[in-house]
C-alpha cells in the first residue's frame, strides 16, 4: 500500500502534473474549442466590384487607358508623380450606397490598403491619399466594392482538407495491401501447425516469429520518420511505415488463425489422396479466409486512424495540413480537419464492423 | 464384372484377371505385425495382425484409448506406423511412395466421429473434395471440378437423402445431416474399402441407427467392405459381420458377433463394465 502510494506521488512529480494549469490555460485553447462549432466550411463568396488605374512614379507618364468596358471606372487626379504626392481618386459606375477599399498595388503586384470608401447614391466616390513608399516605379490603384453577398459554397479549406483526407484513405489502403501481400505468405511460415511437417520448420518458425515481434516492437511513427529520411517527405514514406507496421501485425493475427483452425478437414481431405496443394486449398484455406478478411479489414481501420498523424512526422495525409492549421493559429481550418478525420474514421469503423459481422 | 471393376480402376492399378473376381477369400486387407509407439512413447498398437475379406462389415471394439483410431488411421497412413506392414488389394500401403500411397488413399474411403467438413463450405464442396485424388491439382486453383463429377455429386447425396441441402453450408446442418454428407463424400472416391472411426459417437441413438444403415446399405449392396470402429457393443452385434477387440493396442477378440458372452465381454472391457444397450 505505502510502495504504491511511493509509485504514484513520484509518477505525480516526474510527470509534472500541475492540475492548476488547466485553468490557467484555458483562454489559449478556447479559440479552438469555439471554432469547433464553426468549422470554415461553408463560406459565401462576396462580390466584388473592381476597378483600376495606373500610376507611375519617376515622371514616367503612362499611356493612356483603353476605351474600358461599360463596367465601373477610376480616375486619378493625376498619373504621374512621387512618394508623399497627395492624390484624388474619384469613381463611379459603382454600386450605389456600399463600402469598398482602395488598393495600391506595387510594380511586382504585392498589394496595400491605402484607404476605405463610400459609394454615394449614384455610385460615385471621391477619396484622397497620399502615394505609399514603395519600391519600383509602374503602380496600379484599385478600388473594390462590395456589392454584395454570394451563394453558400464549399470553403476552399474544405476542398483541401478532403483532398488531403482522400490522401490519407489511400494512403492506409495502399500501407495495408503492401502489409498483406507480405503477410500473407509469412504467416504460413509463423504457424507451428504448418511449419511441423517441414524441414527446419521448428527454426523458421522461429525466425518468422522473432521477425514479427521485432518489427511491431517499432512504432510506426518511428518508422515513418526512418522512411522521410530514405525516400523523402511525403506519402509514400508513409505507405512503407504503415505497410512495415502491418506486415508485422497481420502476419501473427494470421499466424494464429492457421494456428487454430480445426485439423479435421485436413485429416479428411489428405485421406482422400489429395496433394498438398489441394489440402491447402479445400481443408485449410477456406477455414482461414474469413479470418484474414476480417483482420485486415481491421487493420485499415486502424492504419486509416494511424494515417491521420503520420503526417505531423512528414509521411503524407491529412495530418500534413492539420498540423500547419494549427500552427498558424487557423483554429477554424484545424476543425474543420478534425472533423473530417472523426468522420470518415466513424464511417469506416462502422463500415468495417458490418463487413466483419457479415463475415464471421 | 472383372472387365469392369478394370475400367474403373485408375492407370497404373494392376490389371488383368482381379484377383477379387478369382477367389472371394483373397483378403482386401492384410495387417501383419502392425505396431504404433507415438514420440511420446504411449503404445498404442502392439502387434496387431488380422486380415480382412472382401464384403465384411468388421467392427473394431474396445475401451476409448485401446487403439482404435489409431488402428484405423495406421490403415492409410494418417498416422504412420511404427513396425509392421498392411497390404490393401494386395499392395504394401508401408512401402508406398508419395504418389503410390495417394492412389491407394483414394479408393479407401473414410468417415470420422466428428465429420470432418469444412463447416463453412457448401455440401457439394464438401462431397467433391472426396474426388480430389483423382484431379490434376492445379485444378484446385480454380476450384474447377467437372459438370458431371457434380451431378454424380449430387447423386450421391440423393442416395443419403440430403440432395435439397446441396448449396447449404456444411456448418449448419445438424450431426446426422452431417455424418450423412460425410458418407456421400466416402461414396465418391469409389472406395473399395471404407475406413469409418467412431462414424456414431457423436450422435444421438436413433440418428446412429440411421447413419449405420447408410453405411451398412454401401456394405451390402456396392459391396463396398467397411472397417469401423464403434462404443456400443449392441450396435456392433447388429451391424457387424465380425468384430474384433482391441485392449490396450492388442487384439484380444476376433470371431462371430455372438461369440462374445459375459467372460469375452469383460476380457475386452474389463472386470467393472456393464453391457449398455442402444436401440
Amino acid at each position: 500500500m505505502a510502495a504504491t502510494l511511493l509509485v504514484y506521488a513520484y509518477g505525480w512529480r516526474v510527470t509534472q502534473i500541475r492540475l492548476g494549469e488547466l485553468w490557467r490555460g484555458a483562454h489559449l485553447i478556447r479559440p479552438f474549442l469555439s471554432a469547433l462549432a464553426v468549422p470554415d466550411v461553408l463560406t459565401r463568396q462576396p462580390d466584388l466590384q473592381k476597378a483600376a488605374a495606373v500610376f507611375y512614379y519617376g515622371g514616367e507618364t503612362p499611356p493612356p487607358p483603353g476605351p474600358g468596358p461599360g463596367g465601373p471606372r477610376l480616375r486619378l487626379s493625376r498619373v504621374t508623380g512621387a512618394i508623399g504626392d497627395r492624390v484624388v481618386a474619384s469613381g463611379e459606375g459603382f454600386a450605389p450606397s456600399r463600402g469598398g477599399i482602395l488598393w495600391w498595388e506595387n510594380q511586382i503586384g504585392q498589394r496595400q490598403q491605402i484607404g476605405t470608401l463610400t459609394t454615394d447614391g449614384q455610385g460615385r466616390f471621391t477619396q484622397a491619399f497620399i502615394a505609399p513608399d514603395v519600391q519600383g516605379t509602374h503602380n496600379m490603384v484599385s478600388a473594390e466594392v462590395v456589392r454584395g453577398v454570394g451563394p453558400l459554397r464549399l470553403s476552399q479549406t474544405f476542398f483541401t482538407v478532403l483532398d488531403r483526407m482522400v490522401e490519407t484513405v489511400f494512403l492506409a489502403l495502399m500501407g495495408t495491401t503492401m502489409g498483406v501481400l507480405f503477410a500473407v505468405p509469412l504467416s504460413f511460415l509463423g504457424a507451428r501447425n504448418l511449419t511441423a511437417h517441414i524441414p527446419a520448420g521448428g527454426a523458421i518458425y522461429w525466425l518468422t516469429r522473432s521477425l514479427f515481434n521485432l518489427t511491431r516492437s517499432i512504432e510506426a511513427l518511428v518508422l515513418a520518420i526512418i522512411f522521410t529520411v530514405w525516400v523523402g517527405l511525403g506519402p509514400f514514406a508513409g505507405v512503407l511505415a504503415l505497410g512495415v507496421h502491418s506486415v508485422a501485425s497481420l502476419g501473427k493475427l494470421y499466424s494464429e488463425a492457421i494456428e487454430s483452425i480445426d485439423t479435421g478437414p485436413i485429416e479428411a481431405i489428405t485421406a482422400t489422396g489429395a496433394s498438398g496443394l489441394q489440402i491447402i486449398r479445400y481443408a485449410v484455406v477456406p477455414q482461414i479466409v474469413p479470418q484474414f478478411i476480417a483482420f485486415t479489414i481491421y487493420r485499415w481501420d486502424i492504419n486509416v486512424r494511424f494515417s491521420t498523424v503520420i503526417g505531423f512526422v512528414g509521411g503524407g495525409g491529412i495530418g500534413f495540413v492539420l498540423q500547419q492549421y494549427i500552427n498558424l493559429l487557423q483554429w477554424r481550418q484545424a476543425a474543420t480537419a478534425l472533423w473530417m478525420i472523426a468522420l470518415v474514421v466513424v464511417l469506416l469503423d462502422y463500415a468495417s464492423a458490418v463487413v466483419r459481422q457479415r463475415i464471421v | 464384372m472383372a472387365g469392369e471393376l478394370a475400367g474403373t480402376s485408375p492407370p497404373g492399378w494392376p490389371r488383368g484377371p482381379i484377383r477379387r473376381s478369382v477367389a472371394v477369400s483373397d483378403p482386401i486387407l492384410q495387417i501383419e505385425h502392425l505396431s504404433k509407439t507415438y514420440p511420446d512413447g504411449t503404445q498404442a498398437l502392439a502387434d496387431v495382425s488380422f486380415t480382412v475379406a472382401p464384403g465384411e462389415f468388421l467392427v473394431v471394439i474396445g475401451l476409448s484409448g485401446s487403439g482404435k483410431s489409431t488402428l484405423l488411421r495406421c490403415l492409410n497412413r494418417l498416422v504412420e506406423p511404427t513396425a509392421g506392414t498392411i497390404r490393401f488389394q494386395g499392395r504394401d500401403v508401408t512401402a508406398a511412395s508419395p504418389q503410390e500411397l495417394r492412389e491407394i488413399r483414394r479408393r479407401i474411403g473414410m468417415i470420422f466421429q466428428h465429420f470432418n467438413l469444412v463447416r463453412r463450405a457448401s455440401v457439394l464442396t464438401n462431397v467433391l473434395a472426396g474426388r480430389l485424388g483423382y484431379l490434376p491439382p492445379a485444378w484446385a486453383l480454380a476450384n474447377y471440378f467437372p459438370p458431371a463429377l457434380a451431378r454424380r455429386a449430387a447423386a450421391n447425396l440423393d442416395r443419403v437423402g440430403i440432395v435439397q441441402k446441396v448449396f447449404t453450408r456444411a456448418g449448419s446442418l445438424s450431426g446426422g445431416q452431417q455424418q450423412r454428407v460425410g458418407i456421400a463424400r466416402a461414396l465418391i472416391q469409389e472406395p473399395a474399402l471404407i475406413l469409418a472411426d467412431e462414424p456414431v459417437a457423436s450422435l444421438d441413438p436413433a440418428t446412429s441407427h440411421s447413419v449405420l444403415r447408410y453405411i451398412e446399405e454401401l456394405n451390402k449392396k456396392d459391396g463396398i467392405t467397411v472397417l469401423c470402429s464403434l462404443h456400443f457393443l449392441s450396435l456392433a452385434r447388429r451391424y457387424g459381420t465380425r468384430i474384433i477387440a482391441l485392449r490396450s493396442g492388442q487384439l484380444v477378440f476376433d470371431g462371430r458377433p455372438h461369440d462374445i458372452d459375459e467372460d469375452r465381454f469383460k476380457a475386452i472391457y474389463g472386470e467393472e463394465a456393464v453391457e449398455v444397450e442402444v436401440h
